[in-house]
């Protein structure tokens, strides 16, 4: 609708079009016979109908390719007749050389049709549908042609001179037609076009056919949803599984634009032919998404340069502007992304490409600028401007409503909702608080919490009526998301309340878990096929460069090029990348649902589902966020050694992908290393480090916030410093609460519990100890509670030994949870609190039951060993001196309190092992 | 007057030069100012000055700086020597080339001269192969994409004509005329800096050629760039930074500049024209209007500029003038987009908003970089309510020239009005940027925010401020300052801005419910403040008032009084009943 001004770009006969034309004669000639002449078999007949096929639909470049490279694919089409071949196609190219020869040459390909009218097929006869993609490319081609004006005629005359003489000029080994220099061809040209130029038939019927085309599917816009989707998923990151090794090596090279295409000249005068509006589209689509997924990695001035080139080349398609808005969004370029974001927008009304929208053409002279808001507050969102993102998208709201776009609204409203449980908001009033949205209105007098359920519960809904799948399935993480970590409560505060339990509801977590993956069968009996056969066509025609007789040998040659088997096994999914997204997701989500219900093995499982069954379509966010929780987990469980080990490799991996996710893990690790060796000063270091990555606007990057200042308290304590301790803890609490971040509570508090137990406090600790359980019982933290539980345990051992039967049956109590789903050190604390507990028993008989200790504490400071945890290491040491001195084992008792002396002479003078990792 | 005599006798040789190297619009414009120069009364019989003469008293009536017209002194200009003429032979064929060239047939032009050499013949050939190739671009544009689209047609000689003069330069065989074509050609290949310097070169060397200044002006895209250049210290130059600043919007100096070049050249057209250009843009539109009116006295079939006269014409919605301009310059060339465009604005001042597209439309197809075209088509599709087309307009403008604020702020209101006021604000904000000092952007701005989608009234409150201080017009900022104050609670505030809002008011005599309100506030805000003599001032001038306003300012009065009388001290009965 914008495009007043602006006729848009048709299909345009080009010299490669010619070729194709001239292949697609020599695929099927009028003759009678059922193998042509040069093709000696039917598998090569239909090879070359294949990679016709191919040619007219692939989108991997923005230009044609030129006759070089052609004939060289030919090469390894034909087989034993690409002699023939591309003799054949250069000889009809060199002989159309005048306006004269190109008429007669397009009337010629008229006779390959097959009439649709003529009734008589025989058997053998070769006939080209008219309706099948090759019968409508030369359709198309003809009809296009028969519209030129004669100026166009000689364009395309000078054109084909161009095409053919570039070619010829870079391979001397075909025989040089003579072609006039372009110059003079121009010279001798420029006496045809002197003439009336005002009746230039524009290429209307082209355009519908354009039209009809790409009008059955090709949505352009289709990443918007899978955007909302990973946003969705960025859940917080906590403890989980081992390492997996993937074939992604050098993935990110793969995605890179080649070179050759960033840095090809555009010489006016060489023979650049951009390809047809639908291979474009296609080119724009693969783009995007790659864009997307991969984040960072993908690189930027390459492709801008691209962009750029294409503008001046088409300064038609605004797509461009998109991609250059994707593309700088991608690289945390603000300015650059606001303005191609306006850009866009202003050119195109939104009316490009939102096939999502219901086609109301009364609507249409308004435009859709309420699809810039909701693009633009996602941009704002992205780059962390929530008041500015919140602005925007009740200003979206505001006028999709009033344009009656309901489906713009319900993915502004799944946006909202997006952002307000990323975003810590402590109060909304001010800026949703006026009457924008009946639903929203109801929210004034609600918590932010309430206002996010009502708006997720509207805005699934909303997406449900309108039948916008992918939206639904979003939206189901983002309740799935909600239920995880919020306790439902009622809306209305007064009246006769349903008695409600305060609990989080795991099982409405999964139903929602579930119906989000419920949407690929809905798809795939959809299917999104159009935008796939374009893909598919551009990696068959890669494939084309390997030689099809040494594919065998060339695998055995092992890891040189394993990128092309993989890539060979993506190709043919029918399922969208971005849907994949959206599932594999589910699984993430799934993954840190089990980690926070405390079920290790499952949250690894879910962890290793998603890095083996959806490492191929994955954004790099996603896959680093995996490979976080793999290396973590690895850490709790396995030790510092091999999570090092495998963080090595992630980095590597992820070479310059969101390094900051990386670097995060890094830190985390880095600093739980240096609290258990205590290298104080180390530690201190890092977790300045991990504060200063947090944005400084209040809200955002809250997980990162608190967890940098829980981890400042833990430094404090290990420094025995109760008092700061104590104060950033408290403060955390309070920030906690203001955000309503009620599961980094429970642990907040366990934190105060734990300092108050180690300053002696034992009693002032028992109320934090018990508010942190009973946080963790309400939210279904079992694992925590567990050590929640623990920590009760031992402050009551503290409190004297008369709670010492209590505190061991507490511990028996959650000895089944730790052991099963614990980490290491959890798992050492435990042991040896349990010694403690009947050591401290005066009727306990250490000669009797000597194994009731000594196997715990074995096993402890193995456990603790591993973790290089000195001071607990210590600790155990010490206990089992005694217990050997008790028992009378010299020898042992000798070695126990050799192992005791060397941990606290380590732990005395940390600066004794210099540490290699710490070069940030 | 000696100096007069010198620029008369450089400009006369520049002339003819520039002629015979077919450079016709440096031509054009040397021999303007060259008839622009002011002539000895003593030498000339008053027919010779009869147009001239007549003008000065008119113009003068408006000339604020009487120094002007006093020569300058204190600078002292270097003197370039006028080139000598290349020797004739092969005098012929260059006979030839020009006729082949003044008829337009460029190419045969160039090929008659392909075996000559000499830089002049040298410079034609390629000037002339410039040129053809330009002409073949702008058929191929509309053969490939149709005039309004964009379109990616290049000149197809550029590549060899940069090959040639390359290799020319670096032997040092171009004169300044050649170098001025390979900045040119380096212009259109992107290549700036390399084209900066040499234009820069080519201006040096032979200051006469104003296409050579022109391109270099376009070159200078920021002041740092201006005063980077290392330019000799010719008159031309003068010329050149004048029309530099005017560019970069530097209104002020540019003006100066305009008036001190005067001095000499008190005639010239030329500098009348870039005057009332300044003025438009200073927002003088009587002046303005005055310069023109003379213009077309003196040069009846003048179309260059007169669609800034249109355009002031607009402004003060004079039909009827508007209407004759517009004949007159449609008699003198139709197909020209500043008359297109006088037409169109003429269709727009009727309300007949389809015509008046029709016609910018045509002034585009004229020329597709035409900005102000592009911005008042934009406004002309807002009045049509064709959202999408407007913004396109505004925007093909803005991607024409980004620094043009007008455009920015034309997209920001069509957002404005699809109540899109935090869209809008990003168009603003890159107005204002752009025109600081414009308080009308400031307002709009300030207006967004106080949208009741938005009701940034902080923000707002900032803008307003902005708009105050930079000499609002319409006096809308203070006013709204004193309200959202007064909305805010903060009365000091408010009464501060409602107080100067008054002053203003008195001082350009304007009544109206703003100053009722604004008496009101202030009357009522001094006796909370127990001002009451301040108070009771404002309360009597509300009584000339009619309306509730009145009745209340009796009623304030009444309870002054009676508080007054609970204090002893004070002496009430004097005070008129």
């Amino acid at each position: 609708m914008a495009g007043i001004l602006r006729a848009p770009s048709a299909f345009a006969v080009t010299p490669h079009k010619v070729s194709t034309c001239i292949l697609i004669q020599i695929y099927a000639p009028p003759a009678q016979i059922s193998v042509p002449f040069p093709f000696s078999s039917v598998t090569q007949h239909n090879r070359l109908g294949l990679y016709l096929l191919a040619l007219t639909k692939s989108c991997d470049d923005i230009f044609e390719p030129k006759l070089a490279e052609l004939l060289n694919q030919l090469r390894e089409i034909g087989g034993l007749m690409d002699q023939w071949l591309t003799n054949h196609l250069t000889n009809r190219l060199s002989a159309l050389q005048s306006p004269d020869d190109l008429f007669n040459f397009f009337s010629e390909m008229r006779g390959i049709l097959g009439g649709l009218d003529s009734g008589v097929v025989e058997d053998d006869q070769i006939i080209l549908d008219p309706n099948s993609n090759l019968g409508l490319f030369l359709r198309r081609c003809i009809l296009a042609f028969n519209l030129l004006s004669f100026e166009g005629v000689c364009h395309l005359l000078t054109n084909i001179g161009i095409y053919c003489n570039e070619c010829f000029s870079t391979c001397p080994t075909y025989e040089l037609q003579h072609l006039d220099d372009p110059s003079n061809e121009v010279e001798v040209l420029s006496e045809y076009e002197n003439m009336d130029l005002e009746n230039y038939i524009s290429e209307k019927i082209t355009e519908e056919i354009e039209a009809g085309i790409t009008s059955k599917g090709v949505s352009f816009h289709l990443y918007l949803p899978k955007a909302l989707s990973t946003l969705v998923e960025d859940i917080e990151a906590s403890t989980n599984p081992k390492l997996e090794h993937s074939n992604k090596v050098g993935e990110h090279s793969l995605y890179t634009p080649s070179s050759s295409n960033a840095l090809r000249n555009v010489d006016p005068r060489g023979g650049v032919f951009l390809r047809s509006n639908w291979q474009m589209q296609g080119y724009f689509m693969e783009r995007a998404e790659a864009i997307e997924k991969h984040g960072s990695s993908f690189s930027s001035s390459a492709f801008e340069l691209i962009l750029r080139q294409l503008q001046k080349l088409a300064p038609e398609l605004d797509r461009v502007h998109f991609l250059r808005y994707l593309n700088s969004l991608y690289h945390d370029d603000y300015f650059a992304a606001l303005e191609n974001l306006h850009c866009y927008f202003d050119y195109s009304a939104g009316t490009e490409g939102f096939d999502f929208l219901s086609p109301t053409p009364g609507t249409n002279s308004f435009g859709r600028y309420e699809i810039a808001l909701l693009c633009l507050g996602m941009m704002h969102f992205h780059f962390g401007h929530p008041k500015q993102a919140l602005e925007v998208f009740t200003e979206a709201v505001r006028v999709s409503q009033q344009q009656s776009n309901d489906s713009c609204l319900a993915y502004t409203l799944a946006a909202i909702c997006n952002l307000l449980s990323e975003i810590g908001i402590s109060s909304t009033t001010g800026m949703l608080g006026s009457s924008y949205s009946p639903m929203i209105s109801v929210g004034t007098s609600l918590s932010v919490q309430q206002q996010l359920f009502v708006l997720l519960k509207g805005s699934l809904k909303r997406a449900e009526s309108l039948k916008l799948k992918q939206l639904v399935a979003a939206n189901h993480l983002a309740v799935a998301k909600f239920d995880l970590t919020h306790v439902q409560r009622p809306l209305i505060s007064f009246g006769p309340k349903a008695s409600m339990k305060l609990k989080t509801c795991p099982i409405n977590v999964c139903k929602e878990l579930r119906s989000c993956s419920r949407l690929v069968s809905a798809f795939s009996s959809e299917g999104s096929g159009l935008t796939m056969e374009g893909a598919f066509c551009t990696a068959w025609l890669k494939n084309l460069q390997k030689p099809i007789g040494s594919l065998v040998l060339s695998e055995d040659h092992g890891s040189g090029n394993n990128a092309n088997p993989s890539q060979f096994c993506t190709q043919p999914s029918s399922i969208h990348g971005s849907l994949l997204q959206l599932v594999g997701s589910s699984y993430l989500l799934r993954a840190t649902a089990w980690e926070m219900y405390g079920s290790a093995p499952l949250a690894q499982v879910h962890a290793l589902v998603y890095a083996t069954c959806f490492a191929d379509t994955s954004s790099s966010l996603d896959a680093t966020l995996v490979h976080v929780k793999l290396i973590q987990h690895l850490a709790i469980f396995k030790g510092y050694k091999e999570a090092f080990a495998a963080l090595k490799i992630a980095e590597e991996k992820f070479l310059c992908i969101s390094k900051s996710r990386i670097l995060i893990l890094k830190l985390q690790l880095l600093h739980e290393r240096a609290l258990h060796r205590g290298h104080l000063k180390l530690a201190q270091q890092v977790c300045d480090q991990l504060g200063v990555l947090a944005s400084s606007i209040t809200g955002v990057d809250m997980d990162l916030k608190t967890e940098a200042s829980l981890r400042h308290a833990r430094t404090f304590l290990a420094a025995k410093q109760f008092s700061q301790a104590t104060a950033v803890a408290h403060s955390l609490f309070c920030m906690c609460y203001k955000f309503n971040l009620q599961v980094e509570n429970a642990s907040v508090l366990l934190l105060l519990a734990e300092i108050h137990m180690k300053s002696g406090n034992a009693v002032l600790g028992l109320p934090y100890a018990l508010a942190s359980l009973s946080f963790c019982q309400s939210f279904n933290l079992d694992l925590l509670k567990a050590s929640a539980t623990l920590i009760l345990a031992e402050l009551l051992l503290s409190l004297g030994t008369t709670h010492r039967k209590g505190a061991l049956t507490l511990i028996h109590g959650v000895f089944p949870m730790i052991l099963g789903h614990g980490g290491l050190e959890l798992c050492a604390r435990a042991y040896i609190a349990e010694a403690k507990c009947h050591l401290s028993d005066p009727s306990f008989s250490v000669s009797e039951n000597s194994e009731v200790v000594l196997d715990p504490l074995k096993q402890a400071s193995e456990d603790l060993q591993a973790l290089e945890y000195h001071e607990l290491a210590a600790e155990a040491f010490y206990l089992m001196a005694f217990v050997f001195d008790k028992l009378g084992h010299l020898e042992e008792r000798e070695e126990a309190a050799a192992q005791f002396k060397k941990h606290i002479m380590v732990l005395e003078n940390p600066q004794a092992v210099e540490d290699p990792l710490f070069n940030l | 007057m000696n100096s007069k005599e010198n620029c008369r006798n450089e400009l006369r040789t520049a002339v003819l030069q520039l002629s015979d190297r077919c450079l016709y619009s440096a031509s054009k414009w040397a021999a303007e100012q060259l008839v622009g120069i002011e002539h000895d009364p003593a030498k000339f019989t008053p027919s010779n000055t009869r147009f001239q003469r007549g003008s000065s008293s008119i113009r003068r009536r408006f000339r604020t700086n009487e120094l002007t017209s006093t020569p300058v002194t204190g600078v002292s200009y270097v003197s370039t020597p006028v080139m000598e003429e290349d020797e004739a032979v092969n005098g012929d064929f260059y006979l030839l080339a020009k006729s082949y060239f003044h008829c337009r047939e460029y190419r045969r032009a160039g090929h008659v001269l392909r075996e000559q050499t000499g830089k002049k013949s040298d410079f034609l050939r390629c000037y002339a192969l410039y040129l053809a190739g330009e002409k073949r671009k702008e058929e191929e544009m509309i053969e490939l994409e149709g005039p309004l689209g964009k379109s990616y047609a290049v000149n197809r000689e550029l590549v060899s004509l940069e090959r040639e003069l390359s290799a020319l330069h670096k032997n040092g065989m171009l004169d300044s005329f050649g170098l001025y074509l390979y900045g040119l050609v380096l212009k259109e290949k992107g290549n700036e800096n390399l084209a900066r310097t040499v234009l820069v070169n080519s201006v040096n060397s032979y200051p006469w050629n104003w296409s050579a200044w022109l391109e270099l002006q376009a070159l200078c895209s920021t002041i740092d760039i201006l005063n980077s250049l290392t330019l000799n210290n010719h008159w031309m130059k003068e010329f050149f930074l004048a029309s530099a600043y005017q560019e970069l919007r530097m209104h002020n100096e540019s003006l100066a500049k305009y008036e001190h070049l005067q001095g000499i050249f008190g005639f010239s057209n030329y500098i009348q024209a870039q005057i009332a250009k300044v003025q438009y843009s200073l927002r003088e539109f009587e002046q303005v209007e005055v310069i023109f009116e003379e213009l077309l006295r003196i040069d009846p079939f003048r179309v260059e500029d007169m669609d800034v006269y249109s355009n002031v014409l607009y402004t003060k919605e004079c039909f009827s003038a508007l209407s004759y301009l517009a004949h007159r310059v449609i008699l003198t060339d139709k197909y020209r987009p500043e008359t297109c465009c006088i037409i169109g604005n003429y269709y727009s001042l009727k309300g007949q908003h389809e015509k008046s597209v029709m016609y910018f439309k045509r002034a585009l197809k004229l020329n597709k970089n035409y900005l102000s075209a592009w911005t008042l088509m934009g406004h002309e599709y807002v009045e049509m309510k064709n959202i999408p087309a407007a913004v396109d307009a505004y925007r093909r403008a803005v991607d024409i020239s980004p620094r043009d604020y007008r455009a920015w702020y034309g997209l920001g209101q069509t957002y404005e009005m699809m109540a899109m006021p935090f869209y809008a604000l990003h168009y603003f904000r890159k107005s204002v940027f752009l025109q600081p000092n414009d308080s009308r952007l400031w307002i709009a701005m300030a207006q967004c925010y106080e949208a009741e989608q938005l009701h940034m009234v902080e923000e707002a409150i900032k803008c307003y401020g902005r708009a105050a201080n930079c000499n609002d017009r319409e006096a809308i900022a203070l006013h709204k300052l004193a309200k959202l104050h007064k909305e805010l609670g903060r009365s000091d505030e408010a009464a501060f801005y409602y107080k100067k809002d008054l002053e203003r008011m008195e001082a350009e005599d304007r009544e109206g419910p703003n100053m009722v309100e604004a008496l009101m506030f202030l009357a009522q805000h001094y006796k909370a403040r127990n001002r009451f003599e301040e108070s009771e001032v404002y309360c009597t001038r509300l009584l000339d008032y009619t309306g509730p306003e009145r009745e209340t300012a009796k009623s304030l009065l009444r309870g002054m009084r009676m508080d007054r009388s609970g204090f002893p001290s004070m002496d009430v009965e004097h005070l008129p009943p």
